[in-house]
C-alpha cells in the first residue's frame, strides 16, 4: 500500500461490479433525461425536434418507460445487494449519513471562506458523494414508483385512489427536473469541471485512485488503510482530529486500528 | 219625370261619346253586349269562357283605338257567325293567330316561345287579349318575369316538373338583387332562350350550381376539398351543391345563412340535428337565437367540410372548440373557464395530441368530444358530483379498458391545480418551485466558493 513516490501510487477503490453499475446508471439516466425532459418541456422547439427525431411521442414514451424500468431494476438490485452486504457483515455501511457529514459540509464552507486553513477530513465517501448517492437512491425509488403509476394508471387505480395519479405526475415531473439539475450542476462539476479532477474524474471508470488524491479527499480512509494517524497523512497539526473524533460514528482510533484491505472497506 | 228623362238621356249621350271617342267604329256596338259583366259561353268540353271585355281596360290598351274586327275577323255589325270551340286553350290558340297579321317579326324570346324550341306558347299567354300593352323594360328581370311570374314549369326527362315561377319579392330581399338574371343564367337573354334537357330535377340543380363559381371561386375551390364533393363519385347524387344550402333566388347574406345552417344541414343529417337541438349549443342557438352559440358551420366550416370521422379531424377538435372556449371575454359572459383548452393541452392527452399533430400521425387520443359528447354537448354539472364521475368513468373506459369506476378521479377537472382544487398537486408543485431554485443557487455558490478557494490557495 505504501509507496515512496506517493503521486504515482494508486489504490483500488471500486471493483468491476461497481464500475458496470455506474455505467448502467449513467447510460440509463442519460436516456431518461433525453426522452423525459422533452416531454416535460414539450412546447419548446428543441424538445419537439428531439421527439420527432426519435420517432414521435409514442416511441419516446416507449424508450422512456423501458429505460425507467432498467433504472428501477438497477436501483433495486443495488439496494438489495447493499442491504445484504451490510447485514452479512461483508461491507461497512460507509454510505450512511451522519452528523459529521453536515459538519463536514459546514467546515468546507468555512474553509472556502478562509475561516479554516484546511478542508474537512473525510472518510471513504465525503458528504457530497453521500448526499448524491442517497439522492440517486431515493430519487430512483420515487421516480420508479411514480413512473410506473403513470405507465399503468388504470391498474394502479384498482389498488389506490385514482386521485394519486395527478399527484404522481406532479412528483415525477418535478423530481425529474431536480435530479437532472443536481446531476448536471453538482455531479458534472465534481466529476468533470472541478479543477481538482479536470478533465475527468476517472476513478469510477478505472476503479483506481491516486494516493495523492486520497490524502486530499479521503484522509481518514487512507489513515486507516495505512495504519497512520490523520496528521501523519495530511502533515497538519491535529486541530481537527479531536473534533472529528467526537462526531465520527466510528471513533477515529477504532478506524485507524482496523486497517483492512481497501477492497473490503466501505462497499457499496 | 222630366228630370229622369233628362238624366238618362245625358248618361246615354256621355256613354255614346265615350265609346265614339275611344273605340273603333264597331266597338260601341260590340261592347253593348260584351261590356256586360258575366257574359260567357260554355265550351264543348264544359269549360266556361268569359266573353266579357272590360271597356276601360280595352280603351287604355295599346290597341285601344282598334275596331274589334281588326282582331276578331269575320265579326261585324252585320255578321256574328256562330263558332264552336272545344276548350279555352283552343280558343286562345286560334285568336292568337290574329296577332301575326300585324306582328310578323318574332324576335328574341318570341322566336323561342312561339313555334320554336319551347313551343306551345301563344301571344295571349303573356300579353293577354284585350289589355295589350307595349312592354318597355327598365330591367332585364322585368323582361324575364313577364313569363317567369306565371305558373310555367320545366319538364324533366323523368316526368318531374319544376315550377319556373320566380317571386319578385324573393329577388328584392336577396343579396343578389342588383344582379341581372343573365348574370347567373348566362345562356339566357332577351335574345336567346336555349332549350335544355335535364334528366331529373337533381341534374338541373347540380348543373345550375356550376354558375356560382363564376364569382365565388374561393368558396368553390373550398368545396372541392369538402367531404361532400367526394360523394357524387361514390354514387351519392344527393351530395349538396351550392343551391341546396343557399337556395336560388332568395339567397341571403352569409351572416344570415349561418343562422339557418342547422335546418339546412338537417335536410340530410337529421339525427345530428335532433341531438344538436337538445344540446346546450343548439338550444341557445335555436330557441334563444343566441348568435354566440355555434351552428354546424362553426365547427364543420361552410365549404371546406372535412370528414369528421377521420383521425385528422379528431385531432383538430380541441382547436375547434378552442375558437370559442379560449375566448376570455366570450366565456366570461357565460361563467365558463377560458383555460379549458390550455389545461387540456398541458395534460397527458393534450400533449400527446399536439405531438401527434406535429408529426402528422393520424392516431387517436381523447379530445374534448370524447368526454363532452359531440352534437349532444350538455352543460356539465358540478365537476365533482358523483354523476359526473359515473359518466366520465364510462368515457375513460372506452380507451382504458381495465380502468375501475373510480378512475375518473385521476383527472383534475380543467382547472390549474390550486389550494382549493387538487391541493396535493398544488403543494408538490409549490414545494419544488421553492426548493429547486434554492438548491440550484446553493450548489452554484458552493461551486464558486470552491473555485475561488482553489484560486486563492495557489
Amino acid at each position: 500500500m505504501k509507496n515512496e513516490k506517493p503521486e504515482k501510487t494508486y489504490i483500488r477503490r471500486f471493483g468491476p461490479y461497481r464500475i458496470v453499475e455506474h455505467w448502467l446508471n449513467a447510460i440509463v439516466f442519460a436516456i431518461l433525461v433525453l426522452t423525459g425532459l422533452p416531454q416535460k418541456f414539450h412546447s419548446y422547439d428543441l424538445s419537439q425536434w428531439v421527439i420527432m427525431a426519435l420517432g414521435g411521442i409514442d416511441t419516446v414514451r416507449l424508450i422512456h418507460r423501458f429505460s425507467g424500468l432498467c433504472l428501477v431494476m438497477v436501483t433495486l438490485q443495488h439496494m438489495l445487494g447493499g442491504m445484504f452486504g451490510v447485514l452479512l457483515g461483508k461491507w461497512k455501511p460507509a454510505m450512511l449519513i451522519f452528523k459529521k457529514d453536515f459538519t463536514d459540509n459546514l467546515d468546507n464552507l468555512k474553509y472556502y471562506l478562509k475561516m479554516r486553513n484546511h478542508p474537512a477530513y473525510c472518510d471513504r465517501y465525503d458528504y457530497r458523494q453521500k448526499f448524491e448517492y442517497w439522492g440517486v437512491i431515493v430519487g430512483g425509488i420515487l421516480m420508479g414508483a411514480t413512473g410506473l403509476t403513470l405507465w399503468f394508471p388504470a391498474l394502479v387505480s384498482r389498488f389506490v385512489p385514482a386521485a394519486v395519479i395527478p399527484d404522481a405526475r406532479a412528483l415525477h415531473t418535478n423530481e425529474a427536473l431536480l435530479a437532472f439539475l443536481v446531476i448536471i450542476i453538482w455531479h458534472i462539476y465534481n466529476a468533470v469541471f472541478s479543477p481538482e479532477v479536470f478533465p475527468l474524474d476517472t476513478v469510477i471508470f478505472t476503479g483506481k485512485i491516486s494516493r495523492e488524491r486520497m490524502v486530499h479527499e479521503h484522509p481518514l480512509e487512507l489513515a486507516r488503510i495505512e495504519g497512520k494517524t490523520v496528521e501523519e497523512i495530511t502533515g497538519r497539526q491535529p486541530e481537527y482530529v479531536q473534533y472529528a473524533e467526537t462526531v465520527s460514528p466510528l471513533s477515529l482510533k477504532e478506524m485507524s486500528k482496523s486497517a483492512v484491505s481497501p477492497e473490503s472497506t466501505g462497499h457499496p | 219625370m222630366r228630370l229622369r228623362v233628362i238624366i238618362s238621356l245625358g248618361v246615354f249621350l256621355w256613354c255614346s261619346w265615350l265609346f265614339v271617342d275611344a273605340y273603333g267604329e264597331d266597338a260601341p256596338l260590340c261592347l253593348g253586349c260584351h261590356g256586360t259583366k258575366g257574359m260567357s259561353k260554355t265550351l264543348s268540353k264544359g269549360e266556361e269562357l268569359s266573353l266579357y271585355v272590360d271597356p276601360v281596360q280595352m280603351r287604355e290598351s295599346a290597341h285601344g283605338d282598334f275596331d274589334c274586327s281588326v282582331c276578331h275577323q269575320g265579326f261585324s255589325a252585320e255578321d256574328h257567325p256562330e263558332k264552336t270551340f272545344s276548350s279555352k286553350r283552343g280558343y286562345s290558340k286560334l285568336f292568337s293567330g290574329a296577332c301575326t297579321n300585324c306582328h310578323t317579326d318574332f324576335k328574341g324570346i318570341h322566336s323561342v316561345l312561339i313555334g320554336g324550341e319551347v313551343g306551345g306558347v301563344v301571344c295571349t299567354d303573356c300579353h293577354t287579349a284585350h289589355n295589350v300593352k307595349p312592354f318597355k323594360f327598365s330591367q332585364e328581370s322585368q323582361y324575364c318575369l313577364v313569363c317567369h311570374s306565371q305558373g310555367i314549369h320545366l319538364n324533366f326527362g323523368d316526368g318531374a316538373q319544376l315550377p319556373l315561377q320566380v317571386d319578385p319579392a324573393h329577388i328584392e330581399q336577396s343579396i343578389h338583387r342588383d344582379l341581372t338574371c343573365s348574370d347567373c343564367h348566362s345562356d339566357f337573354s332577351p335574345q336567346a332562350h336555349p332549350q335544355r334537357n335535364f334528366k331529373s330535377k337533381r341534374d338541373y340543380t347540380v348543373a345550375s350550381s356550376q354558375v356560382c363559381k363564376t364569382c365565388h371561386f374561393e368558396q368553390y375551390t373550398e368545396t372541392l376539398e369538402s367531404v361532400h364533393s367526394r360523394l357524387p363519385a361514390q354514387g351519392n347524387e344527393d351530395a349538396p351543391v351550392c343551391l341546396d344550402c343557399h337556395g336560388s333566388h332568395a339567397i341571403v347574406p352569409a351572416r344570415e345563412t349561418k343562422a339557418l345552417t342547422p335546418p339546412i344541414c338537417a335536410k340530410c343529417h337529421e339525427d345530428k340535428y335532433s341531438a344538436y337541438k337538445k344540446s346546450v349549443h343548439g338550444a341557445a342557438r335555436i330557441s334563444e337565437h343566441n348568435a354566440d352559440a355555434p351552428t354546424c358551420s362553426d365547427c364543420h366550416l361552410a365549404h371546406k367540410i372535412s370528414d369528421p370521422r377521420t383521425a385528422e379531424f379528431h385531432l383538430l377538435v380541441p382547436e375547434i372548440c378552442g375558437r370559442c372556449h379560449s375566448e376570455e371575454k366570450l366565456m366570461k359572459k357565460y361563467g365558463i373557464s377560458s383555460s379549458v383548452v390550455k389545461t387540456y393541452n398541458q395534460d397527458f392527452h393534450g400533449i400527446t395530441l399536439g405531438l401527434y399533430k406535429q408529426k402528422g400521425e393520424s392516431k387517436r387520443v381523447a379530445v374534448c368530444t370524447d368526454c363532452h359528447g359531440i352534437h349532444d354537448i350538455a352543460k356539465p354539472p358540478s365537476p365533482n358530483s358523483p354523476e359526473v364521475h359515473a359518466y366520465l368513468a364510462k368515457k375513460c373506459q372506452a380507451c382504458h379498458l381495465n380502468a375501475p369506476d373510480n378512475f375518473s378521479a385521476s383527472w383534475i377537472p380543467h382547472y390549474e391545480a390550486s389550494f382549493g382544487r387538487a391541493p396535493v398537486v398544488f403543494a408538490i408543485n409549490l414545494l419544488y418551485k421553492i426548493f429547486i431554485p434554492l438548491m440550484v443557487v446553493g450548489l452554484f455558490l458552493q461551486i464558486l466558493l470552491h473555485i475561488w478557494r482553489l484560486v486563492i490557495k495557489r
